[in-house]
């Protein structure tokens, strides 16, 4: 089985690729102008910060150094498109020839294109509206190479791919569009503008079994474009068909050839693999830390900022701790206040934590509230409910009631008295 | 010479437009210049071809497909006018799109001043014709092929094309942006320098328009190239020969040069501007702007298909070629030949222009009439462009200026420059001024 992806995501710019109307408004059709509208006249100026940030993926994503970009036209008729031609990169993208490593394997990045958006369509029961806002918008896509053979590297590598651009500044909420292109057998089947990572899945799994069986009876597979229907889970034969020769690019005449060689490049952040190296050296799980850190800057500084004076897994803990409450974006000299807390076994309420937070004067960080007093508390439980043990070696899950009560009783964190529960249990 | 500073040097009573304006409007009906006229309420009258924008009037390109296109905003060329003080006079006629040699692609064709049953010249038909009958007026125009140069020569006015990029091309309707140029009509070199230096410089909106520095290189040398001559009409060639023969009194050396890629510049130029236009023209739906479908129950592919119908007949024709010379199967074979004959073919005249300038007439026919210019086959039209299309398509200033006339009808020659020495041009054309009366028919709004 061979995928690759076109994965299309919204650029960080306040304003648009081709204008400086804003990329930010929320009543229809307000941010607008002659040339996102793509009036007779007007022409497109690049936002320089897109190319930036275009150059800072293509970085990133270990593409080859281009010295110089420029733009395309590609044409096709539709309602969403103001000009009937999008302004799109081929061959002198921004970005070329790279790879993003996953567990497994390195997946090819054929390219990285910068383009603007159309319109958004809005579909009503017997009419259709456009939304001009997002009418130039610019938009990132990322080629892949055909290199994703299983559903597993298909999450793993939009997992990834998400939280590098994420560390980039990119909005991954705002918009994530992918056209999936999967073969069993020959012929390729394109299924386009999923959005999401759950559909896209979804999509994968439908494909694989429709070709699989289509297979399977010793029919051929024909090369087409589909779209995924989300109600049905289903993917469905499209009626639109554009191939490479009708597009008929030719080069922007309206722009130039753009130098990349002063951009300045923003340092890529690869947090899975950061969250691997820490997991291996402070011997805590790598799949927890995965978890706080793909999409998390502040928990990430925060394990940064403390993991050389403090213990990895009361830091895991105290951002935890943090995130549960919102309260990640805490002044760094704040924490160690925190840290020494939970370090001791104390983990503070919620209360205490906002007063923390603030840098407010706390009595003490929860001290009330030590290992000892749990500990005499667990022992108390287990005198009173003796069959507990038996039913835990069975089921741990059967210890949850205990720490229920606890957590309840002294308004502490339960990942403090399931550790400490734990302990005694097993020692 | 200049009309401009003329003007200015006189007190000019706010009757006089209006005046202007009455005075103007019986023979506009017979000569089609202008589409629309406007008083142009003070200041020296300009007017615009109709594929450049002007805020708050109908700009349609001499298209049926954008009637009612009333733009939001003014090209930077007209902002810079009407902030110099000069005053809109109105839009002028053209080929639909600047698709046409001789002003006929339109709905009502402009007619030659000197004699009406002569074309005009295209695609800036209404822009020589307005210039050629008002005695105070420059023209704001745009050339891609020879859409300047052309129609100026037919109606015996000044014509000047500057290097690509000198002036914005903001709130230009696109014909082939990698060749449009906005230029100047008037009726002395100096008004076109007067009128050049208000308009050039970069602009942000434009990001393919420059602020290098213009020049006055003067050369000792011209140049006439063997290219430019041969297939030229008998009686043009034998007048060029005298006009010749005063550069050499003018003291410059003239010699015979060939440019061996000039007879593949007709077929490049039509391709690369073919293929431009036809991207340029794909927004035209009758969905947003323009002539307007009100009919919405349709798929859109209908809807569309039936705004299209209203392009003429020459517009169609370039869609449809030029959606073929850019489709992926023969892209190799067309476009991207078309832009390396391109680059080769500026190679060449560049090395000619740095020693001296090339000179030769601007049409290889005489003014046709009007049926004879109609009953010309799209490839005899795309031919009588052999001579200013090497200029435009390599983005060179050149300069078109009435030599001599031929039983009453205007001849007009042109001057071609390396890129950015657009000033020395006009400082030829100006000495040429200084032995040579223009003639003109009409003189409306003389003082
Ligand atoms: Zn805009």
């Amino acid at each position: 089985m061979k995928i690759g992806l076109e994965v299309h995501v919204a650029l960080p710019t306040k304003t648009k690729l081709f204008c400086s109307c804003s990329t930010e408004a929320s009543e229809p059709n307000t941010s607008i102008c002659p040339i996102c509208m793509g009036l007779p006249g007007a022409k497109p100026m690049l936002n320089e910060k897109a190319l930036e940030v275009g150059a800072s993926i293509a970085k990133a994503l270990n593409c080859k150094t281009q010295d110089t970009t420029s733009f395309v036209r590609k044409v096709y008729f539709y309602p969403d498109l103001p000009k009937s031609f999008q302004i799109t990169q081929t061959e002198d993208a921004i970005g070329r020839e790279g790879y993003l490593g996953i567990d497994s394997k390195k997946v090819g990045i054929r390219r990285i294109q910068l383009e603007e958006d159309p319109a958004k369509i809005i579909r009503e029961e017997d009419y259709t509206l456009l939304d001009f806002n997002r009418s130039g918008v610019p938009l990132v896509e990322i080629v892949t190479e055909p290199d994703i053979s299983s559903e597993e590297e298909l999450r793993e590598f939009l997992t990834e791919l998400k939280s590098i651009l994420y560390y980039l500044g990119v909005d991954i909420e705002k918009e994530f569009k992918v056209d999936l292109n999967i073969s069993l057998g020959r012929n390729r089947v394109e299924i386009k503008n999923i959005t999401g990572v759950k559909n896209i899945i979804d999509a994968e799994r439908y494909e694989v079994e429709r070709q699989g069986k289509l297979l399977k009876a010793g029919q051929e597979i024909a090369a087409e474009t589909r779209s995924y229907n989300e109600a049905k889970m289903s993917t469905e034969a499209s009626r639109e068909k554009e191939s490479e020769e009708e597009y008929g690019f030719i080069y922007e005449p309206d722009l130039t050839t753009y130098s990349t060689k002063g951009i300045e490049l923003a340092k890529p952040v690869f947090a899975s693999r950061l969250a691997g190296e820490y997991a291996a050296r402070y011997n805590v799980s790598a799949k927890t830390l995965k978890e706080l850190v793909l999409f998390n800057k502040d928990a990430l500084s925060m394990i940064e900022h403390a993991k050389e004076k403090h213990d990895m897994k009361s830091i895991i803990a105290s951002v935890e701790l943090l995130s549960k409450y919102n309260m990640l974006d805490m002044k760094k000299e704040r924490l160690e206040r925190l840290l020494l807390a939970v370090e001791k076994g104390v983990y503070p309420d919620k209360e205490t934590l906002s007063k923390l937070y603030k840098g407010e004067q706390v009595e003490a960080a929860g001290d009330a509230v030590d290992n000892k007093t749990i500990d005499k508390e667990i022992r108390e439980v287990i005198k009173k409910n003796p069959s507990i043990l038996e039913e835990y070696k069975k089921n741990p899950k059967a210890a949850n009631f205990i720490v229920g009560q606890i957590t309840k009783k002294y308004k502490v964190h339960p990942r403090m008295v399931s550790e400490r529960l734990n302990e005694i249990l097993s020692g | 010479m200049s009309s401009i500073g003329e003007f200015e040097g006189k007190d000019i009573p706010e009757s006089y437009y209006p005046k202007l304006v009455k005075e103007l409007e019986p023979i506009n009906k017979r000569l089609n210049a202008f589409l629309t006229i406007s008083n142009p309420e003070g200041g020296f009258p300009f007017s615009v071809k109709d594929n450049i924008c002007v805020n708050g009037v109908e700009s349609r390109a001499g298209s049926r497909i954008l009637k009612g296109y009333i733009p939001p905003f003014n090209a930077t060329a007209v902002e810079r006018m009407l902030n110099s003080g000069f005053g809109f006079l109105g839009k002028t006629n053209m080929d639909e799109f600047g698709f046409g040699s001789f002003g006929l692609n339109t709905e009502v064709p402009a007619k030659n001043p000197f004699d009406e049953r002569y074309v005009a010249g295209g695609s800036s038909s209404g822009a020589a014709v307005a210039t050629s009958i008002l005695k105070y007026h420059v023209a704001i125009s745009e050339s891609t092929g020879g859409s300047i140069a052309t129609p100026a020569a037919f109606c015996g006015v000044v014509g000047f094309t500057p290097t690509y990029g000198a002036v914005s091309r903001y709130g230009l309707i696109d014909y082939a942006n990698s060749l449009d140029k906005i230029g100047v009509m008037a009726r002395s070199a100096e008004d076109v320098r007067i009128v050049f230096d208000k308009v050039k410089g970069s602009d942000k909106y434009d990001t393919t328009c420059t602020d290098a520095k213009f020049t006055a290189k003067d050369k000792k040398k011209v140049f006439i190239i063997d290219q430019f001559t041969k297939g030229v009409d008998e009686k043009i060639l034998s007048s060029f020969e005298k006009l010749v023969e005063k550069f050499k009194d003018m003291g410059y050396n003239v010699e015979n040069r060939e440019i061996r890629l000039a007879e593949k510049a007709i077929a490049a130029y039509y391709i690369i501007a073919m293929a431009e236009s036809s991207t340029n023209l794909a927004k035209y739906t009758g969905f947003k702007y323009g002539l307007r479908n009100e009919r919405f129950d349709e798929h859109y592919n209908e809807f569309f298909t039936k705004a299209r119908k209203a392009f003429h007949k020459e517009s169609k024709r370039r869609i449809v070629l030029g959606t073929m010379v850019r489709s992926a199967s023969v892209r190799d074979r067309y476009y991207s030949k078309a832009l390396k004959v391109r680059s080769l073919l500026l190679d060449e005249m560049n090395a000619l222009l740095k020693e001296g300038f090339i000179l030769s007439p601007v049409m290889p026919i005489l003014t046709p009439k009007m049926a004879e210019a109609e009953s010309l086959t799209p490839l005899e039209m795309y031919k009588s462009d052999m001579l200013t299309i090497p200029a435009n398509l390599c983005g060179l200033p050149h300069i078109s200026f009435p030599y001599a006339y031929e039983k009453g009808m205007p001849l007009g020659a042109q001057l071609i420059t390396s890129q950015f020495n657009d000033y020395a041009i006009m400082d030829m054309v100006s000495k040429w001024e200084k032995d040579f009366e223009y003639r003109f028919k009409y003189n409306l709004g003389e003082l």
